[in-house]
Order: C-alpha cells, then structure tokens, then sequence
C-alpha cells in the first residue's frame, strides 16, 4: 500500500450517526482497503463530513472501489477523493 | 514550522521509475525533516558493521516504513521548508486512475517538479505527467534531469534531455527558456542543495534556489464566483443549503446568486464555515450557504453557483485539447463517455476530431484524424448530452479541466479551449 486517499463523506443528513456510518463502512473496506484514519469535520449548518484516510495500492489503480462501495450505503449523499498522495 | 512564510502545494510528477520518492526523501533529508532518531539509529547500525558511508537508501527504507505505521489525517503529506516558503508535497500517484482524483480533488497543486531520469530521458508517462500538469492549471515548474550518477555527470547527455523536455513543455504551452533544469543525482544530493562539483559545467540554480524562485500563489479571488455544487441539504428551521468549495471569486452574504444550468436565482442569507458563520467566503473555503428562493429540489450536484451579472456558462458545445491516456481501441466520431468536471459527471459525444497533435513538437501531425488511440494529443469538438457548466480553461481554468471516464476507467483527460454557449 504506497498511495494514501483522503475521502469526503457526505451523510444524506445531518441526523445520520456518523459514529455508526464509519463503522459500518470501516467493515465494509475491509479487504478493498486500509483504513488509516477517520474524523468528523464541521461542515455548516450542522452538517458534518467524515474524513476517512485509507491507503491504496498504486499498482491496482484509482480508488474507484473504495469510493463504489462508501457509496453504495444509504446514509451516504456523496462520497470525494480530495486528495491522493504516494508516502 | 514558521506560520508566516508563504505555503507552496508541490506536486512531484514525472515517470514512476526516475527517482520521484528518492527526490522527495533527498528533499527532506536536506531541509532537516527526517526524524534524527532515523539517523541515530543509521549511524549505530553502520558503526556496528563498520560501515562508515552514508547510505541514503537505508534511510529512504526507514522513513518509508515509519510513513506507512505513523499516517494520519493531519501528517498525510510531508512538509518541508526553505528559508523562503513552506512546501507540502503531492507525490502523484504513477496510475492513471487517480487521474481523475487530481482533476476534480481539492487539493490544487501551486507548483510541480517534473522528475526525468538522464539514462531514459522523456518518457510516456513523462508526457503525460506534462500534459496533465497544464490541464490542471500549474504555472509554475522545475525540471530535474536525475540520476545523473548513471550517465557519469555527462554534460551531453544532459543538453539532450534538456532539448526532449523543452520540446515537450512547449508543445503543452510552457516557456522552457523560464523554466529551471537542474542536473541532479537525488540519491548522492548533487545539486541539491549546493552545487555539485561533478557537474563544473552546470552554473544554475540548485534545486532549492529554484524553489526559492518559485512565486507565491494567489487566490483567484478577482474571477467571476464560481462554487460547484457538491451537495444540497434540507436543514429544519433554516431551508435550502447547498455545500460546495469555493473555486473562484468571492461571495457575500446578501448575495443575488444563479445556479446553472437550471437557471434558478436566490438570495444569500448566510454563509458557515467549520460550523461558524462568515461574511465572506474565498477561493479554496468550503462552505455551506442558506439561500432564500431556491428549494432542495430546483438544484442538484454539478450544478454551479455565480452571480446573475456573470453566470456561470452552460455550453451547448465546446472545443477540447486532450491526451488520451488509455484506451483499449480507439477512439472515433460518435464515442460517448462521461466526462468529470468540477462536481458534474456528463455523458458527452466526440462529434468531430478536428487534429492530432504531435507530442514532439506541438505541430498538427494529422487533420481530421479518423481515429485517436493511447498516447495521441489531439483536438476535438464535443457535445454534452445533457446541459453543464463548463468554461474556457483561459477564462477560469478551475473549471475548464475534466477528466474522461468510460467502462470504469479514466481513458483520457483535457481542457476546454473554446465554447459555444447555450443560446
């Protein structure tokens, strides 16, 4: 794993737990990724983002796996890559 | 680290294999950012073998592998500074798939390094790395030919390098005349910080006066107000809010604003940041923003915020340079993949390939090419499929890049050149 992805995940609302949402996703990443990091970042209004860090491989390619899947759960309303780096 | 130097976001592109993390471990090294227990922990290691040369690659090892234990969200990049600015660095990734992440994330790099290893010169990734810097609007760049230990400090080999990568820039629309080429060996640091006595014949900058000469970013705070849509949210006792990062521009509450293409206007009433409430928001801030006469429903992501006087501009068709990046056959008239601009995702036909460009030396190789395959440059007229806000990469560059993606894959990236508004 050489390519560290920072990962903006929007609830669908501002009620979602957002303790439970990462659980729920850090179990799904599992074997896809590596879950390096998570926060809750204030966003407006009471609306908060859940910054994830997980660690890809270069050779594989992308992070379109990760960002399929976060997306795929129902107490998501989006899912950005805002930022990729090799370590 | 010092708060009021100038921040640089570096980005480290270049073929995977011509020295990028050695470049980027060799930078910290010398700026001091390698923890000293690193180093401590080398000598004693060295000592007890009898080794008494510094061996850089044992360090790389190391720092690797305390990169990879220690990440978290707030160190995920390395952090370096000069006596001038403070550099965070991008290490771009060597896959084409994050293609997309670099065009459409947040993470705007100020500067780049284009690493080129003197043994291979420009390769196609090389080129790429080139074209996708331009596309993502990086004024400003430093070229170091590596490895220069391999071709013994050949001053030829050198100027011939230098001759394949000024082609390259110029024929992308850098000027090489004003760009810094530094001969350099990351792994035995010539050049880096002070010049090297292997190379008597080379009187430029080092690597770290050319990036002291590097300018300052500034905020494009004098562009029309461009905010991408990311997200709308229906907030109980407050009303309609959208989220989205700030490209270009600045609004102010009180605000007459449109969102494009559904044409619908409101007014500002207020704007948060991290949960507090602003006056006024600037490029690069990320913000949620209550607007009076816009419902949940009338707006959507990849919509884009502006002011009536200066709407965003919804294309009917647009003029594209592009590289194709990978594409397992070709490319023709009636293709139709999805384009990624700002936060909109657009399916859009090629309806013309106007001409293929010669990556050597930037002339129109071919008029009207029938095809386009993996590697071509070119210049094609497209239509959206359905309405988008898209502008010239001249105007607002921000918004004028897009990646383009098909069957899972992100096949080939560029910027809008020309365009034919809505009527």
């Amino acid at each position: 794993m050489d390519v560290a992805a920072k990962l903006k995940i929007m609830p669908e609302s501002p009620e979602v737990d957002l303790e439970k949402l990462r659980e729920e996703i850090q179990a799904k990443l599992r074997g896809i990724a590596d879950v390096k990091d998570f926060k809750e970042e204030p966003i407006a209004f009471g609306i908060k983002a859940l910054i994830l860090l997980v660690m890809v491989d270069d050779a594989e390619g992308g992070t379109d796996k990760v960002e399929e899947t976060i997306s795929a759960l129902p107490a998501v309303e989006s899912v950005q890559v805002i930022d990729v780096s090799r370590i | 680290m010092s708060d009021q130097k100038p921040h640089i976001n570096l980005a480290i592109i270049g073929h995977i294999d011509h020295g990028k993390s050695t470049l980027v471990g060799r930078l910290l090294y010398e700026a001091g950012e390698v923890p000293e227990h690193i180093i401590e922990q080398y000598r004693k290691e060295a000592e007890a073998k009898g080794k008494a040369t510094f061996e850089f690659a044992w360090v790389m090892d190391h720092l690797k592998e305390e990169r990879e234990r220690g990440i978290t969200i707030d160190v995920a990049h390395r952090k370096f500074e000069t006596d001038k600015f403070y550099f965070t660095i991008v290490d771009c990734p060597g896959h084409r798939d994050f293609v997309k992440n670099m065009i459409t994330g947040a993470s705007q790099a100020d500067a780049a390094v284009l690493v080129v290893a003197a043994p291979d010169g420009v390769m196609a990734q090389t080129k790429e790395h080139v074209f996708l810097s331009r596309t993502l609007g990086i004024g400003q760049l430093i070229v170091a030919i590596n490895k220069m230990d391999a071709v013994d400090y050949d001053q030829k080999r050198f100027e011939e390098v230098k001759k394949q990568v000024s082609d390259l820039l110029k024929m992308v629309g850098y000027k090489p005349n004003d760009i810094p080429m530094i001969p350099t060996s990351a792994y035995n640091g010539d050049n880096i910080t002070s010049k090297s006595e292997r190379t008597p014949w080379y009187d430029g900058f080092t690597f770290f006066e050319a990036l002291n000469q590097l300018k300052e970013p500034e905020k494009p705070v004098d562009l029309p107000l461009r905010v991408p849509i990311q997200d709308v949210y229906s907030i109980s006792g407050i009303g309609t809010v959208p989220v989205g990062r700030v490209e270009t521009g600045r609004m102010k509450v009180g605000d007459k604003v449109i969102f494009e293409p559904p044409k619908v206007s409101g007014e500002v009433k207020s704007i948060e940041m991290h949960h507090e409430p602003i006056q006024v928001a600037e490029p690069g801030d990320n913000i949620g923003f209550n607007v009076r006469g816009v419902g949940k429903k009338d707006i959507r992501r990849g919509d884009v915020c502006g002011h009536p006087e200066k709407p965003p501009t919804v294309v009917k068709e647009f003029t594209a340079q592009i590289v194709v990046l990978q594409h397992p056959t070709a490319i023709t008239v009636g293709y139709t993949p999805v384009f990624h601009a700002h936060t909109a995702q657009v399916a859009c036909t090629f309806m013309e390939l106007l001409k293929k460009l010669d990556p050597k030396t930037g002339q129109v190789k071919e008029e009207n090419p029938q095809f386009l395959k993996t590697g071509d440059a070119a210049v094609v007229k497209v239509v959206p499929t359905r309405p988008m806000v898209l502008e010239k990469v001249k105007d607002i560059p921000h918004l004028g890049r897009f990646a383009i993606r098909d069957m899972g894959t992100t096949i080939a990236a560029g910027m809008c050149i020309d365009l034919v508004p809505r009527d």
